[in-house]
């Protein structure tokens, strides 16, 4: 208890800090820190939908006159920030029970008569143009449930899908975030560049065992031989990352270690520090984050099972439902607290260039259309403040590219997209 | 380097002209097609705006085949179905479509694009090369190596729509190789381990009155003086607060803390002036005075200890207490610092004749992380005058527990379990329970190693020790031989035993020792393709640079696109249907030889392998994802309403599935059996809760059941209907839906997304029945329910943990509550009339073809690891009909996929 404490109180002072305090560690140590600050990204998904009839504001009340519902009531210092958009969906998506796996790349499960098939998702097409002056291209983090690809988010290792359609695997606890993020060996550079060529040493040999496999099998097999060189590929590009960074210190993290074990609410909180972290020390620009659904009930003291929550009626799983919302609100407005008290170099804040979406394919029980889609932070340039209700089926593709737009990338399309959401466009 | 398979298609398409058609002729192309009598329906009520004339949205239905046999197509009616099921279409003003044959269209057509996405999504018989999943992973790591790894940190490789055996869902990541790397590492050091203290015996005994009476004295005293210090330093409190200086202050704290418990007025202290501080009474503050002090502790506590205190037992041993872990809950020992390796505990324990026989068991476990979980849970069958000695076989693994308990089952399940228990004790007596279990010692024994795995035999020659030097060449012969081993048979490529070398060379020259180069190597062989992945190349070229015209390992190409398996790659394939392993000596002797191909040794091998032990790792994983026995963990059953459905009591029931499957295994029995049966394979926990008589132990047996039982059969199993419930309340639809899935074979199409709620009748006291009669309304619901709801109903009579009842009820608060008599009574969709839970049972008994045939579906696509189609009826029907000619003996199922073609091929 007194840990977790402590671990607060210094995240939020630290946090307070003046940003040259970690500009040092922002790219290789002779780079200037840019002019303009970068553009992040931040996808956190609920898995389950909300409680659509106090999450969703009045459908009449669009534009900047909507009275916020109380689902979204703790967001009320924030509301000036965010912008709820309804009519959403994603129209591939048939799986009542899979919130996130399709969420980011709204693909067809069935393309090619194929019996599981997805495409990029979002945060991955984001990853492939911010990542590369990162040390990590990007941030995949898990909730801690047992079945996190059990009903709710769906298949799937995170929120990330690879250009393949693979899943991206990451981390499941703030303790192991963490670690990745900021854990630093006492450990010279010579040495740090033995244990890189050894490492690749070690990939050149089971790839000449991978090589010499390939040349005698037949077609459908090379198909899955080539997911291994996939993966083999995705620790050379890690390792060439590693390389270019080799001379760069892990950057001193802002936040002491956080303890291992708390689940549910403080979790999620702990999670949301690191990922603030992650941002002000320039270690990644792209995070994504699926939610615990079953810990976080458990942590409010919820005794509804989550997938009964879901399929909820007036009365107890109602409630439940609702208080998850507010739960999830809570904490969403602390992270926006957290990301508009980090100073960037210019003297705006890191809201102002952070793009954060908080969401899910399902909209509630079994309905996959209006999917709940809470867009904040200034990255991408849309209006904030805004309640706006877009034609029926508009694709979910379309808002994920406006905000790859808005985020400078040039995108032709996303997934299933139309084009952009123009009343999304400041 | 062609493949074989290619070669011939080459060949294939060279004669193409005519002679194509030579081929094997197959079942008939698959064709999922709607029926006809719909067309009425959609051109009354769809055409006029999606026809060729208006277009409505872009889309027009009257083009629309119904015969759905692409993608496109599939889409458009997938567009359909969505729109009907939403509600969506008709749009509000249009004439609506009724409500019987929209229901009928409705189930008609998400049949159809089942069916229709089961055959575009053919594999045409190709079964693509797969990686481990988790489970066989770390049984390959254990037969390899002797090891028992934890291998819970790699995905679980589980998926929603199938098995984990299923290749397209296995995939592969750097991050995974990461893991497979250090899972390597870490599972040949645990051999070494193994392998250098093989020979070690050891053995200590712990005495459970070591320490006992003088601790347990200690607490109480503690408790005592802890309750006079508090009730000196509250006296004083009232003192000051009686000062007339204090009148307005205790006024009001007294105000503030109405309907508070007392306590909360003492941790004011500070506010009424004179008044001493808590500290000055031994205590740390306010929150430590009224916590040690409280009524529980001495109301509840202090007289079970006492009474503990007096116990003549307790000299030689230790009584286990319920709740309470300042007494005696748990009876801890540990071996810190032992090493790995295979273990016996022994626990030499006596149960009371006073206390009920459901209490006379214990609940035994590894480590002290989650209090709540166990590992087993074994009856007490010993008495004070003649204990009795307990063995639990356990392996410690390197990184693993050292620490041991003993507790009384059912009393850490949770938090307020003991409690609940207690609660019984006190309403008795006053006192609490009486003590049920007594344990005189407990003892932990390493035993001697076992003989070397193959993987560690493979090595002897360069295991060493940390300074050993081994010439390059002999390290060659023996990365030459462990691969060998590690590929199940299979050579490692030259150029990867050359560059195993040079790593082992690469860390020694970088001064790293033997051991911890080795262990790099090894981790790599590991991490390999061959290691990870079922390779099959069919031996388009021999390893050895053999031809490929070698009779043993030649495949030939077939009609449906798939290639022949060689010898070795059958062994393999065997295995890990039958065992989740690899191949022991004797099964791969008979692939190198090539013997394995002949079907009677194929079959003996079939039968061997079903009869050793490791089976377990076909039946459990198998059964469990079949039935969906997953859902037995989706809730926590309530203890308050259920509280002999205790975690024992759950994994008991659970192990009822296995071992009853096993049973008709061992004895090649009907699998009709599971439907219906005069036996039930129980242990005495579950005995005692079916209350059926003469069973003891903790080994499952067969009882001979009454003919009135509703026992006998998966539908008389506590696990299956603690599966179809909330862990409150039974779950009719669920049950429904169940039965049609699993044991008749006409499973409900996937719950359709954005089908309107219905919330209308909540809040409302009403009866299940009547609660579900309300999806009858709608027919987007109807066309499903009326299959599922009235077979759910029929299983009433059990309630959510699996006992029988003859009466329901149901409460809300703020409500009221209601109470029914179950009523079982009704009929199948368009089917026969049941007026009982038996007869009911009767007549899926009577459906035993739709039951096989589900099975049977179910073990080619777990076995296979692909998708079935349209093209495997030809296998399906064998084997339906083999079976059936034997009163559907299960082997017969097994022998029949094994000896198939599907199964022999890729």
């Amino acid at each position: 208890m007194i840990k977790r404490r402590h671990f607060l109180r210094s995240s939020a002072a630290t946090l307070a800090l003046p940003f040259l305090e970690s500009v040092g560690f922002r790219k290789f140590a002779t780079a200037a820190a840019p002019a303009t600050p970068a553009k992040r990204m931040i996808f956190i998904a609920m898995g389950y939908g909300v409680t659509q009839e106090t999450w969703f504001p009045d459908r009449q009340q669009t534009g900047r006159g909507f009275v916020l519902p109380p689902g979204l009531a703790p967001l009320a210092r924030h509301k000036e920030d965010v912008t709820i958009v309804q009519g959403l969906s994603n129209r591939y998506s048939e799986d009542a029970h899979a919130g996130s796996t399709f969420w980011l790349s709204g693909a067809n499960p069935h393309e090619g008569g194929a019996v599981f098939h997805n495409g990029i998702s979002a945060d991955q097409v984001a990853a492939a143009a911010f990542g590369k002056e990162t040390r990590f291209a990007s941030l995949q983090l898990n909730g801690s449930d047992k079945d996190l690809s059990g009903p709710g988010h769906g298949q799937g290792l995170s929120l990330a899908w690879d250009n393949r359609g693979k899943p991206i695997g990451g981390q499941n606890s703030p303790l192991a975030a963490f670690n990745r993020l900021f854990s630093a060996e006492n450990i010279s550079v010579e040495n740090l560049r033995l244990r890189l060529a050894q490492k690749r040493s070690l990939l050149d040999t089971v790839l000449e065992e991978a090589r010499d496999l390939q040349g005698r099998l037949a077609k459908n097999d090379l198909d899955k031989l080539d997911e291994y060189f996939q993966g083999i590929r995705e620790i050379e590009v890690r390792l060439s990352k590693d390389e270019q960074w080799q001379s760069v210190p892990k950057p001193k993290s802002p936040l002491q270690a956080p303890p291992e074990g708390p689940l549910g609410r403080e979790e999620i909180r702990l999670m949301y520090d690191l990922m603030a972290a992650a941002l002000q020390t320039d270690s990644t620009r792209v995070i994504t984050y699926r939610l615990p659904i079953a810990n976080l009930l458990t942590s409010l003291g919820v005794k509804v099972a989550a997938h009964d929550m879901s399929h909820y009626n007036p009365g107890e799983r109602m409630e439940a439902s609702q208080r998850r919302d507010v739960a999830n609100s809570e904490l969403l407005a602390g992270l926006l607290d957290k990301l508009k008290g980090v100073p960037e170099a210019n003297g705006s804040r890191l809201f102002d260039h952070t793009t954060v979406v908080f969401g899910s394919n399902i909209s509630n029980v079994h309905n996959l259309t209006n999917c709940p889609t809470l867009i904040t932070g200034g990255g991408a340039s849309v209006k904030l403040g805004h309640h706006i209700v877009v034609s029926k089926d508009t694709p979910l593709c379309n808002v994920w590219l406006t905000l790859l737009r808005g985020s400078g990338l040039e995108l032709e399309r996303h997934g299933d997209s139309s084009g952009v959401v123009k009343e999304l466009i400041a | 380097m062609i493949h074989p398979c290619f070669r011939i298609l080459k060949i294939a398409s060279f004669l193409a002209a005519g002679a194509l058609i030579a081929l094997p002729s197959r079942a008939q192309e698959p064709a999922a097609v709607i029926p006809a009598k719909h067309q009425a329906l959609l051109k009354e009520h769809c055409i006029s705006c999606h026809g060729a004339e208006k277009q409505k949205g872009k889309f027009r239905v009257d083009e629309l085949p119904f015969t759905i046999a692409d993608n496109l197509n599939a889409e458009r009616w997938q567009k359909v179905l969505n729109a009907l099921n939403s509600g969506e279409m008709p749009p509000e003003e249009e004439k609506q479509l009724p409500g019987g044959a929209k229901a009928d269209f409705l189930d008609d057509l998400s049949k159809v694009m089942v069916e229709a996405r089961r055959n575009l999504g053919d594999t045409k018989g190709v079964i693509a090369m797969r990686r481990l999943n988790q489970r066989e992973y770390g049984n390959t790591l254990r037969d390899l190596l002797g090891v028992t790894m934890d291998v819970r940190e790699l995905p679980n490789d589980k998926n929603s729509s199938g098995f984990d055996t299923a290749g397209s869902s296995l995939f592969m990541s750097g991050d995974q190789f990461e893991q497979y790397l250090e899972l390597g590492r870490e599972s040949v050091n645990e051999a070494f381990e193994r392998n250098d203290r093989g020979a070690l015996v050891k053995k200590e005994r712990f005495e459970a009155e070591k320490g006992l009476l003088e601790r347990v004295s200690k607490s109480l005293k503690k408790r005592i003086e802890s309750r006079v210090a508090y009730n000196k330093w509250t006296r004083a409190v009232d003192k000051a607060a009686a000062l007339p200086e204090n009148k307005t202050a205790t006024a009001d704290l007294r105000k503030a803390g109405q309907g508070k418990s007392a306590h909360l007025f003492y941790h004011s202290w500070a506010e009424i002036s004179g008044a001493p501080s808590p500290v000055d009474y031994g205590f740390i503050d306010a929150q430590d005075a009224s916590f040690a002090a409280s009524d529980g502790t001495w109301n509840r506590n202090v007289p079970y200890q006492s009474w503990f205190l007096s116990q003549a037992e307790n000299q030689t041993g230790a009584w286990l207490t319920v709740g309470d872990n300042q007494v005696n809950s748990y009876f801890n020992f540990n071996v810190h610092g032992w090493p790995a390796g295979d273990y016996v505990v022994r626990v030499r324990a006596a149960a009371s004749e006073k206390v009920l026989p459901e209490r006379r068991f214990i609940e035994f476990g590894m480590g002290g992380g989650n209090p709540f979980s166990h590992e087993s849970t074994r009856m007490v069958a010993g008495t004070l005058a003649e204990p009795q000695i307990i063995e639990f076989p356990v392996t410690l693994t390197a990184k693993g527990q050292r620490t041991f308990f003993v507790r009384e089952r059912g009393t850490h399940d949770d938090d307020n379990q003991p409690n609940l228990k207690q609660n019984v004790g006190i309403q008795e007596n006053g006192v609490g329970l009486d003590f049920a279990i007594w344990i005189d010692w407990a003892e932990v024994e390493r035993l001697p190693a076992k003989l070397p795995a193959p993987g560690m035999r493979a090595l002897a020659a360069v295991v060493g020790d940390v300074r050993s030097n081994i010439p390059p060449g002999e390290l060659h012969k023996a990365l030459e031989d462990f691969c060998l081993e590690a590929f199940r048979g299979q050579k490692a490529s030259p150029g990867f035993l050359k560059r195993l070398v040079e790593v082992y060379a690469d860390r020694r020259g970088h001064g790293e020792n033997h051991r911890v180069a080795l262990t790099e190597t090894l981790a790599l062989v590991l991490s390999s393709p061959r290691f990870l992945y079922l390779v099959e190349p069919s031996g388009a070229v021999a390893n050895d640079g053999g031809s490929v015209s070698d009779p043993r390992t030649a495949s030939k190409r077939q009609s449906g696109g798939a290639c022949n398996l060689s010898a070795l790659e059958l062994a393999s394939r065997l295995s890990y249907f039958l065992w989740s392993a690899p191949p022991d000596e004797a099964l791969r002797e008979l692939g190198a030889s090539g013997a394995l191909l002949k079907p009677e040794i194929l079959s003996a091998q079939t039968t061997r392998l079903l009869d050793d032990p490791r089976s377990t790792g076909f039946l459990r994983p198998f059964l469990h994802q079949w039935l969906r026995m997953d859902r037995l963990d989706f809730f926590r059953f309530n203890n308050v309403l259920y509280p002999d459905f205790d975690m024992s009591t759950k994994e008991a029931a659970r192990m009822e599935v296995y071992e009853t499957f096993a049973y008709v295994l061992r004895e090649n029995r009907s699998l009709r059996e599971l439907l219906k049966s005069d036996y039930a394979v129980v242990n005495g926990l579950l005995a005692q809760y079916y209350k059926l008589v003469g069973v003891s132990g903790d080994q499952f047996q067969v009882v001979k059941l009454a003919v009135d039982s509703p026992r006998g059969g998966l539908l008389g199993m506590a696990a299956i209907h603690g599966m179809g419930s909330n862990g409150e309340h039974s779950s009719p639809i669920e049950r429904g839906a169940w039965v049609l899935r699993k044991l008749l074979n006409d499973p409900p199409p996937p719950a359709p997304a954005n089908v309107p709620q219905l919330s209308r009748l909540e809040g409302k006291l009403l009866t299940t029945r009547e609660r579900l009669l309300a999806h009858q309304e709608q027919p987007q619901c109807a066309s499903c329910h009326r299959k599922i709801d009235p077979i759910g109903f029929g299983l009433e009579n059990f309630d959510a943990v699996g006992q029988w009842r003859d009466e329901d009820s149901y409460e809300r608060s703020g409500v009221g509550r209601k109470k029914w008599p179950v009523e079982p009574a009704g009929a199948f969709h368009k089917g026969p009339a049941f007026g009982s839970y038996f007869e009911l049972r009767d007549l899926i008994h009577a459906r035993a073809d739709g039951f096989s045939r589900g099975f049977s579906l179910a073990l080619m696509q777990y076995a296979l690891g692909r998708s079935i189609a349209f093209r495997d009826e030809t296998l399906v029907g064998k084997m339906l009909s083999e079976a059936k000619s034997q009163d559907f003996a299960l082997r017969s199922f097994i022998h029949t996929l094994v000896l198939s073609e599907e199964f022999r091929s890729k």
